[in-house]
C-alpha cells in the first residue's frame, strides 16, 4: 500500500508551471517598473508613464502573491516576500533621489580634477 | 608591436592576461559542445573522454578565464584610477607566466591521466574530485600565491597612488576573493562538512565578491566610457557593495537546505536570498540612469552625438547590466525558495541558471574589457561597431539564451517526471531523462551550443582585427 | 556644500557598506559554528547510545537503513536500525555488509575515509549529483543505497546472474562500481573508472553512509512512488 501522504507531493503537478511562469514574472515585471520609473525620471518618457510603472509593480505584488500561495510558503518567508515587494516599491524611489542629490551637488565641479578621464 | 600605443607596462601586462583569457573561452566551449554531444550520443567518446572529464575542463576553464580576465581588467584599469604606474609589473609578468604553466599541466593531467587511485597522492597531483576546483592541491597552493603577488601589487599601487573609491573597494573585495579559495582546500571525509565549505568558494565567489567585483568595473566603464559623474558612480558602488555582500553573504542559506545541515537554514537562505536580485534591478537602473544623464546634458549643450566611446564594449557592458538580472536575477529567483527547490535541487534547471548567470553577469562585462583594451592598444578616441562585432554579439548571445530557454524546458520536464510524479529514483531519473520534450530540449541545446561557439568565432576575429579598421575615430 | 545631505554622502554609504557586510559576515561565522556542531560526524558511541545525529558515524553501515516520513518534521528522514513508529532510530536491527555487522570504528572510518577519497579521485560528482549537487549526467546518488533498482534485487540479479553467483546488495554495487561498462541498464553509461576491489567497498561504505544523512526530506518520496508512475 502506498500512504496516500507520501504520494501527494506538496505542491500540486499542475501547479508547477504557473509556479515557475509566476516567479519569472515577479522579477520581469519588477524590472520593468524600475524601468520605467527611472525613464521618466530621466525624461526618456512622459510624466503620466509612471502610471503603467505602478500597474507593473502591482503585478509584480500579485505574481509574487500567487506565487507563494501555489507553493504553499509558511508564515516566515511570507513575510520575507511582503518585505522583498515593498523593497522593490522603494528601491527606484531611493535609488533615483540618492543619485540625483549627488548630481545636484555636483553640478558645479562637473569638469573637476575627480573626473577621471 | 609596431604601432602599440600602450606606454603603460600595467596596460601591457593586461593585454596579456586578457588575451589568454579568450583563448580559454574558445576551450571552454569546445569541451561544453562535447559534453552536449554525449547528451545527445552516448557513445561519443565513451572510455576515452568521458562526459566527467569533458565537464571539468568545461567549468575549470570558464573559471579560469573569468579570473584571468578579472586580473588582466585591474590591471587595465590601475593606471588609470592611481594615476601612477602600477608597482610590481616584473612579479605580475612572473606569476602570469607561472600561472599560465600550471594551467597547461592542469590541462594536460586531466585529459591524459583524468583519474587516479583513491589516495592523498590522487588529491595532490591529479584531481581533487570537488566540482569547479577539481584543481589537485599542488596548483591550489600556486593559483593562491599567485593570487596574493596580484593582491599584493594591487594594494602597493592602491596606497601609492590616488586611492578612488573604485580602487578601494577593489583592494577590499579581491582580499576576500584569494582568501575564500583557502575554504576549499582541505580533505574531509564528512560530506555535509565538505560541501558546507565548498559553497563558501562557490557560492561567496560569484553571488558576492564577483558580483561586487563588476560594480566596480561597472563603474569605471561608465566613467570611461560615457564621462559619467565620478562621485554618482563611486557613490553608487558603495550602495551597491552593502547591498550585494547584505544579501549575499546570507543568502548563501539557498545552498544548506538539504546538504545535512539544520532546517533553519530553509529561513535564513529564503530570506536573504529573495533579496538577492534587488541590488542587480538596481545596477540595471544605475546603468540607465547614468546614460541618461550624461547624454541629456551633453544634448542640452547643443551637442547630439552619442556620449559612447567605445561603442562594442558598452553593447557588452549593457548586456552585462541586463543578463546580471535575468539570469541571477530571474533564474536566481526561480528555484531559490525551499518549497520549490526541493524538485528543482540538482536538476537541469540549476544548469540553465549556471549558464545565464555566468554568462549575464560576468562573461559579457569581461568580453567588454577586451573592447576597452584593444581601443586602448591601439590609440582609438571612439571605437564604433564592425558587422564583426554586432554578429558575434548577437550570435553568443542568442546562442546562450537558446540554450537557456531549452535546459530549462528541459529542467521542467525532470522536475514534472523524475522529481513530483516518480521520487528521484534510478528509474524515475532515467524515465525523465527519455521523454521527448527532454531529448528534443537536449538537441535544441546542443544546436544552440554551435551558434554560441560560431559567435565566439566572430568574437576572436574581431578582438583581433577590427583594430587596424579604419571605421574608427583616432 | 553646507546642506549636502547624509544621503548623498559618499563616506555615509562607505561606512554602511562596511557595516553590512560586517554584521552580515559575523552573522554567517556565528551560524557556521552552530552549523558545524550540528554537522560534524558521530561516533559508535552516539550510535550504541541511541543518539541521532545527522551525519552518523561510520558505523552505520553495520545497521538497517530506511528512508521515512517522520511525522512529527513532515519529511522524510533516514531511519536507523527500525523505525519506534514514531520517525525516530531505535538503532537495533542490524544488517551485514560484506557479510560482517560488528565492523569496528576504526575499520569503518577506514573504509568510509577509501570511499569519499575514491569518489573525488574518480570525479563522481561530474556526472552525479550528491546530495544534489554535481552534474545532472547521471542519477542523484545522496539515497543510492536505497534505491528500489538495489533494494528489490533487480541489480542482483542481473549482475549475480552474469557472474553466476548470488550476490548480496553490498556486493553486487561493488561489484558494478569495478565493471559499470558490463552491466548497462540505459544507452547512457558508466564508465570503468579503474576502480579496485577495496575502493569499491569503501566506495559503497561511503554512498551507504550517505543514505544515513539528514538532509530535511531531500530526495522528496524516494522510492515510494512506484504506483504512480505517469502521474495519477
Ligand atoms: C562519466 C560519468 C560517470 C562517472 C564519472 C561516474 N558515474 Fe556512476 N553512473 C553514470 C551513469 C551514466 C549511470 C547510469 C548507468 C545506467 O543506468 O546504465 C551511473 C550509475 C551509477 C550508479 C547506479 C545508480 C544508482 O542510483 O544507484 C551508482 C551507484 C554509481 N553510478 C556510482 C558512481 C560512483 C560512486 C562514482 C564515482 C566513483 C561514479 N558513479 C562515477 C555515470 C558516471
Ligand atoms: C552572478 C551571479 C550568479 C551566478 C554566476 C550563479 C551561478 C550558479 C551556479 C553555477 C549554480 C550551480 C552550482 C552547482 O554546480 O551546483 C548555482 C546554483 C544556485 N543559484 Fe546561482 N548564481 C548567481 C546568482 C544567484 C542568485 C542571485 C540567486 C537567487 C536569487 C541564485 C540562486 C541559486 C540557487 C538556489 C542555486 C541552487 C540550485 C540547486 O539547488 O541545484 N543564484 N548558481
Ligand atoms: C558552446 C556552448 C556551451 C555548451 C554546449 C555547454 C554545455 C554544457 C554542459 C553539457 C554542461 C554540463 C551540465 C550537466 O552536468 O548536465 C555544462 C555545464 C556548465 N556550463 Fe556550459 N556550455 C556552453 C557554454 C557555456 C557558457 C558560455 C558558460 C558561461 C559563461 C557556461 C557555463 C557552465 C556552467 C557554470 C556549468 C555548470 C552548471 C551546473 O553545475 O549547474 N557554459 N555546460
Ligand atoms: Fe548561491
Amino acid at each position: 500500500m502506498i500512504d496516500p501522504l507520501m504520494i501527494r507531493p506538496e505542491i500540486a503537478l499542475a501547479d508547477f508551471l504557473p509556479i515557475f511562469i509566476s516567479s519569472a514574472l515577479v522579477l520581469i515585471f519588477g524590472g520593468v517598473y524600475v524601468g520605467i520609473y527611472t525613464a521618466v525620471k530621466v525624461k526618456y518618457l512622459k510624466p503620466w508613464a509612471i502610471i503603467i510603472a505602478y500597474g507593473f509593480w502591482t503585478l509584480t505584488a500579485y505574481c509574487l502573491y500567487v506565487m507563494g500561495s501555489l507553493m504553499h510558503v509558511g508564515d516566515f518567508t511570507a513575510k520575507a516576500l511582503v518585505v522583498a515587494a515593498i523593497g522593490l516599491f522603494l528601491l527606484p524611489f531611493a535609488v533615483y533621489y540618492m543619485e540625483d542629490n549627488v548630481h545636484k551637488n555636483n553640478e558645479h565641479d562637473t569638469q573637476g580634477e575627480e573626473d577621471g578621464k | 608591436m609596431a604601432n602599440n600605443h600602450l606606454t603603460s607596462e600595467s596596460k601591457q601586462l593586461a593585454t596579456w592576461y586578457l588575451t589568454f583569457a579568450a583563448i580559454l573561452f574558445g576551450a571552454q566551449l569546445l569541451f561544453g559542445l562535447i559534453a552536449a554531444i554525449q547528451y545527445v550520443m552516448p557513445g561519443f567518446l565513451y572510455g576515452i573522454l568521458d562526459f566527467s572529464i569533458a565537464r571539468i575542463l568545461h567549468i575549470n576553464a570558464l573559471v579560469v578565464w573569468m579570473v584571468f580576465a578579472m586580473f588582466g581588467s585591474v590591471y587595465w584599469l590601475l593606471p588609470d584610477e592611481t594615476g601612477i604606474e602600477t608597482i610590481g609589473i616584473k612579479v605580475g609578468k612572473l606569476a602570469y607566466w607561472v600561472f599560465v604553466a600550471a594551467i597547461v599541466v592542469v590541462v594536460l593531467v586531466f585529459l591524459l591521466i583524468q583519474v587516479g587511485p583513491a589516495s592523498d597522492t590522487t588529491i595532490w597531483f591529479i584531481t581533487e574530485g570537488r566540482e569547479y576546483i577539481e584543481a589537485p592541491r599542488w596548483a591550489d597552493i600556486g593559483i593562491v600565491v599567485v593570487a596574493l603577488t596580484f593582491v599584493a601589487n594591487l594594494f602597493l599601487t592602491g596606497m601609492k597612488g590616488k586611492q578612488t573609491g573604485i580602487v578601494t573597494v577593489l583592494m577590499a573585495d579581491m582580499i576576500a576573493f584569494a582568501g575564500l579559495y583557502l575554504a576549499g582546500m582541505f580533505f574531509t571525509d564528512n560530506i555535509s562538512v565538505d560541501q558546507y565549505w565548498w559553497w563558501w568558494v562557490i557560492h561567496l565567489w560569484v553571488e558576492a565578491t564577483w558580483e561586487v567585483f563588476v560594480g566596480a568595473i561597472a563603474a569605471y566603464g561608465l566613467i570611461t566610457m560615457i564621462g559619467a559623474h565620478r562621485k554618482v558612480v563611486e557613490m553608487w558602488l558603495w550602495i551597491e557593495v552593502a547591498m550585494l555582500f547584505g544579501s549575499g553573504i546570507l543568502g548563501m542559506g539557498h545552498h544548506y537546505f538539504w546538504i545535512g545541515t539544520p532546517e533553519y537554514w530553509w529561513e535564513i537562505g529564503a530570506l536573504f536570498s529573495a533579496l538577492e536580485p534587488l541590488p542587480l534591478v538596481a545596477m540595471f537602473v544605475h546603468v540607465l540612469y547614468d546614460w541618461g544623464k550624461t547624454q541629456g546634458a551633453q544634448n542640452a549643450n547643443g551637442d547630439e552625438t552619442s556620449v559612447i566611446t567605445n561603442k562594442p564594449a558598452f553593447i557588452w557592458f549593457v548586456l552585462n547590466a541586463f543578463g546580471n538580472f535575468l539570469g541571477a536575477g530571474v533564474w536566481g529567483f526561480f528555484h531559490t525558495l525551499p518549497q520549490i527547490n526541493l524538485y528543482t535541487h540538482g536538476t537541469q534547471f540549476t544548469s540553465a541558471h549556471g549558464h545565464l548567470a555566468f554568462f549575464g553577469a560576468y562573461a559579457t562585462i569581461l568580453v567588454g574589457m577586451m573592447y576597452l583594451a584593444v581601443q586602448g592598444k591601439n590609440g582609438i578616441k571612439v571605437m564604433k561597431n564592425t558587422k564583426t562585432s554586432i554578429w558575434a554579439v548577437s550570435m553568443i548571445t542568442g546562442g546562450v539564451m537558446g540554450m537557456t530557454v531549452a535546459l530549462t524546458i528541459a529542467g521542467y520536464v525532470q522536475v514534472i517526471v523524475s522529481r513530483a510524479q516518480m521520487g528521484a529514483t534510478w528509474a524515475a531519473y532515467f524515465d525523465g531523462q527519455s521523454g521527448v520534450w527532454f531529448t528534443q530540449a537536449m538537441d535544441w541545446r546542443l544546436i544552440m551550443g554551435v551558434i554560441t561557439f560560431l559567435g565566439f568565432l566572430l568574437l576572436a576575429k574581431d578582438l583581433l582585427t577590427t583594430g587596424k579598421n579604419p571605421v574608427h575615430e583616432r | 556644500m553646507a546642506n549636502k545631505s547624509v544621503w548623498s554622502d559618499n563616506r555615509f554609504w562607505q561606512r554602511s557598506a562596511t557595516w553590512v557586510t560586517g554584521f552580515a559576515a559575523i552573522l554567517l561565522i556565528w551560524l557556521t559554528f552552530d552549523t558545524s556542531a550540528q554537522i560534524s560526524m558521530g561516533t559508535d558511541k552516539d550510535i550504541q547510545n541511541k543518539v541521532t545525529k545527522r551525519v552518523p558515524g561510520p558505523t552505520v553501515i553495520n545497521y538497517k537503513i530506511t528512508y521515512e516520513r517522520s511525522p512529527k518534521r513532515g519529511l522524510e528522514v533516514p531511519i536507523i536500525g527500525g523505525n519506534d513508529g514514531k520517525g525516530n532510530s531505535l538503532f537495533q536491527e542490524k544488517e551485514k555488509f560484506f557479510g560482517r555487522d560488528d565492523w569496528s570504528e576504526k575499520e569503518a572510518r577506514a573504509m568510509l575515509h577509501l570511499g569519499k577519497l575514491g569518489s573525488q579521485a574518480k570525479n563522481c560528482m561530474d556526472c552525479h549529483t550528491l546530495l544534489g549537487n554535481g552534474a545532472y549526467y547521471a542519477p542523484d546518488l545522496t539515497k543510492s543505497w536505497l534505491d528500489p533498482m538495489w533494494e528489490d534485487g533487480t541489480m542482483q540479479a542481473i549482475i549475480g546472474g552474469t557472474l553466476g553467483k548470488e550476490l548480496s546488495k553490498e556486493e553486487a554495487m561493488a561489484e558494478f562500481l569495478q565493471h559499470p561498462e558490463l552491466y548497462p541498464t540505459h544507452a547512457r553509461q558508466m564508465p570503468n573508472l579503474g576502480i579496485t576491489k577495496k575502493e569499491a567497498i569503501g566506495i559503497v561504505a561511503f554512498l551507504k553512509q550517505m543514505s544515513s544523512i539528514d538532509t530535511n526530506g531531500f530526495p522528496r518520496n524516494f522510492g515510494k512512488m512506484k504506483g504512480a508512475i505517469n502521474g495519477k
